[in-house]
């Protein structure tokens, strides 16, 4: 029943209620009557039978119900009114518009005595208020502001129901007795309704379907002449509740049809394409893929009709004009026909409903495969809309265009993107940068880039730059990339950017470490993944995927709103693919270090927790089976480097099949063996050379099928680096170790003094903090200490010789290495970012 | 060895007049054509008033064609712009040349340009003249000239970018006439100049494009200060520690890495020949090698050259065969650069010391045979070389020479772990007393900005 009655009206009384609520609530923070709460609740148990049944006998009763209540509120007005009692009004007569408000919910008429409450209220507000200025003390504070506040309520509703006033006002009996024979009739009375309702839809009907126009007597035709008239009735019931949007984006094709002139065209193009955007009205799924086809298509047509006759422009902002007049060039100042409307918004929709659907297909069926081949079209789209902001010169809408043509293409490889630029220069309109100008996609994503960097708004210029060192970090080059990445700052300040943004900085910043690991800078692609991996929220971070909350769960607007923020599949860096760049690096960087520290404590510093971690468990397990996943191989491969057996370790390492989707796996793999050789020789050195004296370099250079060149050079590393406590003898070409045992008092006071050392630093550092720009103090204490040192020294250093010196040096620097370490890198970046204050 | 002549890299960031000293030098190494280095110097002067010089450079390279009419008129020209601008200058000289005047003059500019215009109708603009004039005087080579004008207006002139301009004017002409320590003493004001100049700068111009724009000028100006001060360093007698000072310093080291990182090489040639002179230098200088390495190594991607790949092999790689086919290549570099020529005696020696220093430090018995090889020495040479390594260092005590198996044995003993405590616990009171001192001082400036606070 009350689907076929609910009125247009519906809609806007709802919202009404709403309001009515709110005045409600307000109140009741005032302490309102317990009685008001009892009949809410009595209210939503009939508003529930209401639904519930549609047994006429009930209704009925309610219905008497719901009019006995309306007049004693009426009433209680009345007396109120007597007593100027103005908190008491405002309560009952909030109550009274609910009430009324539900009357028009189950269709019934509004009763007549509603109508003469208020036409009385608002008289005697009037008197009221009148009253009030000329006599300002009698009322006290609250019944004065419920008076003013009445005051506005009444207005408000006096002006919905203004006809209905101002026909009692006219001719109170006659109204009433129209009431009367209405409610008496309460079976027909529907009816009637539902026939005008029919009438008015058949109008709707026949605006919309040709076929369907026979039933409705007098037929409507698409003329050109009455586009625009149709089109306002379609944009007048765009948004509303009961509007079939499928109709109307129906009609508004015909009307394309029969549009004739460029003007026409355009109007029309721009409901249409409006009202396609509109058919979805949840935000949660997305477009039907066939009305996305078809708007895209229009989105091109409109484009093109601006393009083509540059007396027509289409803008966000314009001076009033009738909707309803035809306008050509002509007839304007300046013979330029500016329509209102927004090509950007449209091609940004148009994205977004694109990746919506992809985010909504099942990565794995064909049906995304064939859904991502419309990006071609999109992308052809977007050159052309970025050759018409370019013509006509909008930067604001250029920018933003032209980053979206960037994030279509900054992740791909050369020939998607070749493929891409290919259709989007088959088009008639092209955009001044194409593939084929700039020859090289990088170059072409450079000029895109820099483009971007000379507009004024910052949060494209720093999306374009983190695209920009991505791609540059896709094609290998890492120093440009990392160079790029510091200068920007953007570490500094990206917390604070968008989600969006800073899933962009994540995997900017995560192709960046594997960018490092292919060019084998494998400390660097340590350091850079490190930061990602310590959170163990991979998936998260990088927007491939929702984290599982151990401890919380996230309300459904959350995992909403992180659903939306997924990127489609096609865009995922693959994690395991990461994860085992990032854990062979750990190893490379680690294992020699775990076989270089002999005392407890420093080895519990691990500069990779999480490959530590792994490996502690791998340690633990007293069976280990033959190795399954990435990581099984990574830690068997660990421990087999660990025990100085450098061949399984290369062989575990390569038999790793994820290598397989890093480009260039060979040489990946090539480089890793080379990698395992050293890093396996420095492991053997570290672990075994407390029990040999002297050791063959020609032997390690068997064992490690390493040249003696190498071997040699990367002992001298180690023994310059007092790493190794040992010495080359050239005549006989063996290595000579110098093993000092410590006792355990030695030991004890070495690691005292280190302590020591540690907390003054710690000091120093506290101190600096609370100073604020304490890097004077440090400077100058820094150099007192360095002569002060100096002088100490010079005596010593007679005796001792120039060993000491180096000693000496490293003691300085013992923190260091801990500490450099462990920042990783943060200090890397500090370092390098050093420079970009120049 | 033409690849590796940076004179191309430089002359974008030098004068016009600085260049044409690199441009001889060029012509005396043969490593272009005569005929090029002369064509480029005569299009250099071209953009000069030195036209006697241009003419003459023409007609070297067209000894048959005829002397075009345009040098005449030129000519002409300048020598008019000449007299009238001396005349104008001269007046000004006249009056600060007054010995009454110089007596009056003071530290404050306003105020003594205030006398001027009171006592002698001396304005602003009259002043501006001698900079007109010294430029001028400049541009046609006679640098002593206007050295001496731009001296003169800096002195008087309170517009702050024509006292830039100056400044650069005069520190050219003091290089060009060869006066370094005057040149200098200009670098270093220069210097101080451009590194106040930013807080001026962003000071004035708000808003993030003119923190950018100013950033970009100081940026510029280092690299220029880092080129032109290659002159003065590489010829002042203390001039390579002051390099390394200079360079070394975080701001121009950056400027290094970002903007020009060929300097690297003067860098790193500064850093071994000043190895001596470092062991008596304070804080950072005393491992200038070390740092330049870890510059070195961090800039590899960018910049390479025999110069510093030799450094790299030694400290990086360890590879002495590698170091020594570096340090070849990189001696007849250095014979060859404009800047480092009266350098590569020097330079060889002192790599060699460093090869040796390292080779003895990793190794414990050396084949004298092996190492005369390294060092690019005959087998004689190598053992009279390695007699007065060990005379003259402090390894003395440890490196004996073994004649008959003609090896050097070298004997450290390993260090007492005692001495190692003492060594990590040494500056710790002294550190701790610093620290009291810090506290103390910040705790007085708080009370003083509390009375400040309680006064107001």
């Amino acid at each position: 029943m009350s689907r076929f009655l609910r009125t247009a009206g519906s809609d806007d009384s709802s919202s009404e209620s709403e309001s009515a609520d709110e005045d409600e609530s307000d109140s009741d923070g005032d302490g309102a009557q317990p009685q008001k709460k009892v009949s809410r609740f009595r209210r939503d148990q009939e508003d529930e039978s209401e639904d519930e049944d549609d047994v006429k006998r009930i209704v009925k009763s309610a219905k008497d119900k719901r009019l006995e209540e309306m007049e004693g509120t009426g009433k209680a007005i009345d007396n109120a009114l007597k007593i100027n009692d103005w908190v008491a009004i405002s309560n009952e007569f909030d109550k009274l518009v609910r009430l009324a408000q539900r009357q028009t919910n189950v269709a019934e008429r509004i009763p007549a005595f509603y109508i003469r409450t208020l036409s009385g209220l608002e008289d005697s507000l009037n008197n009221a208020m009148a009253k009030e200025k000329e006599a300002k003390k009698k009322m006290n504070l609250s019944n004065s502001r419920a008076l003013n506040g009445m005051k506005q309520k009444v207005k408000k509703i006096n002006k919905e129901y203004e006809a209905d006033i101002k026909r009692f006002q006219e001719d109170p009996e006659g109204f009433e007795r129209e009431y009367a024979a209405a409610v008496a009739e309460p079976a027909v009375a529907p009816k009637q309704k539902k026939a005008v309702k029919v009438d008015v839809e058949e109008e709707g009907d026949e605006d919309g379907d040709f076929t369907s126009v026979g039933k409705g007597g007098k037929a409507l035709g698409f003329t050109p002449d009455s586009v625009f008239k149709n089109l306002q009735t379609v944009q007048e019931s765009r948004g509303k509740k009961n509007t079939d949007r499928a109709v109307q984006i129906n009609i508004l094709e015909r009307l394309l049809e029969v549009a004739n002139t460029s003007y026409q065209r355009i109007r029309v193009l721009l409901a249409l394409i409006s009202s396609r955007f509109d058919y979805n009205s949840s935000v949660s799924t997305h477009m039907p893929i066939s009305l996305w086809l078809a708007s895209q298509r229009e989105v091109d047509q409109l484009i093109a009709i601006v393009m083509g006759d540059p007396s027509y422009s289409v803008q966000e902002i314009t001076e009033d004009y009738d909707e309803f007049v035809e306008r050509s060039p002509a007839d304007e100042k300046d013979g330029v026909v500016r329509i209102r409307g927004s090509i950007i918004s449209f091609v940004d929709r148009l994205d977004d409903e694109f990746t919506k659907s992809l985010q909504n297909i099942d990565p794995h069926g064909t049906e995304y495969v064939d859904r991502l081949k419309d990006e071609k079209g999109l992308y052809e789209s977007i050159c052309q809309a970025q050759a018409f902001y370019e013509k006509t010169n909008q930067l604001d809408p250029l920018a933003r265009v032209i980053m979206r043509r960037l994030e279509h293409i900054y992740s791909k490889p050369d020939a998607v993107i070749q493929a891409l630029e290919q259709t989007a220069t088959q088009s008639k309109l092209v955009p001044s940068t194409t593939l084929a100008t700039q020859g090289s996609s990088s170059s072409l994503i450079h000029s895109l880039s820099v483009s971007l960097y000379k507009s004024d708004n910052s949060f494209l210029r720093t999306r374009a730059m983190l695209c920009h060192i991505y791609h540059h970090a896709l094609a290998n080059e890492f120093y440009v990339a990392r160079d790029m990445l510091l200068m920007s700052h953007l570490q500094e300040s990206v917390h604070a950017a968008d989600v969006a943004t800073q899933i962009l900085y994540n995997r900017t910043v995560v192709q960046l470490g594997l960018c490092a690991f292919r060019k084998g800078l494998i400390r660097e692609a340590q350091s850079t993944l490190q930061d990602i991996f310590t959170a163990q929220r991979v998936k998260e971070l990088l927007a491939q995927g929702v984290h599982q909350q151990r401890y919380q769960t996230l309300t459904p607007e959350q995992e909403k709103a992180d659903r939306q923020r997924q990127l489609p599949f096609h865009m995922h860096i693959n994690t395991e693919l990461l994860e085992a760049a990032f854990l062979v690096s750990s190893m490379l960087v680690e294992i020699p270090l775990l076989a270089s520290i002999d005392n407890e404590e420093l080895k519990r510093k691990a500069i990779s927790k999480p490959f530590r971690r792994l490996l502690d468990f791998a340690d633990r397990q007293v069976f280990t089976g033959p190795p399954e996943t990435t990581r099984d191989h990574i830690m068997q491969a660990s421990k087999a480097l660990q025990d100085g057996e450098w061949e399984k370790c290369r062989d575990l390492i390569q038999s790793i099949k994820i290598w397989s989707l890093m480009p260039g796996a060979q040489s990946v793999k090539d480089m890793l063996a080379r990698r395992i050789q050293e890093e396996g020789l420095r492991t053997y050195l570290f672990t075994y050379a407390p029990y040999y004296s002297t050791l063959s370099l020609s032997l390690l250079s068997r064992t490690f099928s390493l040249s003696l060149r190498t071997v040699t050079s990367t002992v001298s590393k180690m023994i310059w680096n007092e790493e190794l406590a040992a010495s080359l003898d050239q005549s006989s070409g063996v290595v000579v170790f110098h093993r000092v045992e410590a006792t355990r008092a030695q030991q004890l006071a070495q690691s005292l003094a280190d302590k020591l050392g540690t907390m003054i630093e710690q000091n120093e550092k506290g101190l600096d903090l609370k100073l604020g720009g304490g890097s004077v103090w440090a400077d100058r204490t820094d150099g007192t200490k360095q002569e002060k040192r100096t002088g100490d020294q010079a005596g010593e250093r007679r005796r001792t010789g120039e060993r000491r010196g180096g000693t000496a040096s490293r003691g300085g620097t013992r923190g260091g290495r801990g500490a450099r370490f462990a920042q990783g890198l943060g200090n890397r970046m500090g370092q390098a970012s050093q420079r970009t204050r120049a | 060895m033409a690849e590796h002549d940076l004179t191309q890299t430089i002359i974008p960031y030098l004068d016009r007049h600085l260049a044409f000293p690199l441009l001889t030098h060029l012509a005396e190494t043969t490593l272009f054509p005569v005929e090029q280095i002369i064509k480029a110097q005569y299009e250099l002067t071209n953009g000069t008033n030195m036209v006697d010089y241009s003419v003459n450079l023409f007609e070297q390279l067209n000894p048959d064609a005829e002397v075009p009419a345009e040098f005449a008129k030129k000519r002409d020209k300048v020598v008019s712009t000449n007299d009238r601008l001396e005349q104008e200058a001269q007046t000004v000289l006249e009056i600060i040349e007054n010995p009454e005047v110089a007596q009056a003059l003071r530290q404050d500019k306003r105020q003594n340009l205030q006398y001027l215009k009171d006592h002698f109708g001396l304005t602003l603009e009259q002043i501006t003249v001698l900079y007109n004039f010294g430029q001028f005087q400049y541009t046609c080579g006679n640098y002593s000239g206007a050295a001496d004008y731009l001296y003169h207006f800096r002195v008087l002139s309170t517009d702050a970018d024509l006292n830039l301009s100056a400044h650069w004017g005069k520190l050219a002409s003091d290089i060009l006439i060869g006066k370094w320590e005057m040149a200098l003493e200009e670098l270093n004001s220069l210097r101080e100049a451009i590194d106040s100049r930013t807080i001026s700068l962003a000071s004035t111009l708000s808003g993030p494009g003119g923190e950018v724009a100013s950033a970009l000028t100081q940026l510029q100006s280092r690299t220029w200060l880092l080129h032109w001060s290659l002159f003065v360093y590489f010829n002042h007698p203390e001039g390579r520690t002051l390099l390394l000072e200079t360079f070394l310093s975080p701001t121009y080291l950056n400027t290094i890495q970002t903007s020009c990182p060929w300097i690297l090489r003067y860098l790193t040639v500064a850093a071994i020949v000043s190895r001596k002179a470092s062991a008596t230098l304070s804080g950072r200088l005393r491992h200038a090698i070390r740092e330049v390495v870890k510059v070195i190594q961090m800039e590899e991607y960018q910049y390479m050259d025999p110069v510093t790949s030799f450094l790299k092999e030694l400290y990086v790689e360890f590879d002495f065969e590698g170091a020594q086919r570096e340090l070849t290549k990189a001696e007849q570099i250095v014979g060859d650069d404009f800047f480092l020529g009266n350098f590569s005696e020097e330079f060889l020696d002192n790599a060699r010391y460093l090869i040796s220093e390292a080779y003895c430090r990793i190794h414990q018995r050396i084949d004298i045979a092996d190492l005369s090889e390294r060092l690019n020495l005959s087998r004689e040479d190598g053992e009279k070389w390695i007699v007065n390594l060990i005379r003259d260092t402090r390894m003395g005590a440890d490196a004996r020479i073994d004649l008959e198996k003609n090896v050097i044995e070298i004997n450290r003993p390993a260090l007492p772990v005692y001495q190692t405590v003492i060594e990590n616990t040494r500056g710790l009171a002294f550190r701790t007393q610093a620290i009291g001192a810090a506290m103390g001082k910040a705790g007085q400036t708080e009370v003083v900005e509390n009375g400040n606070g309680e006064a107001h």
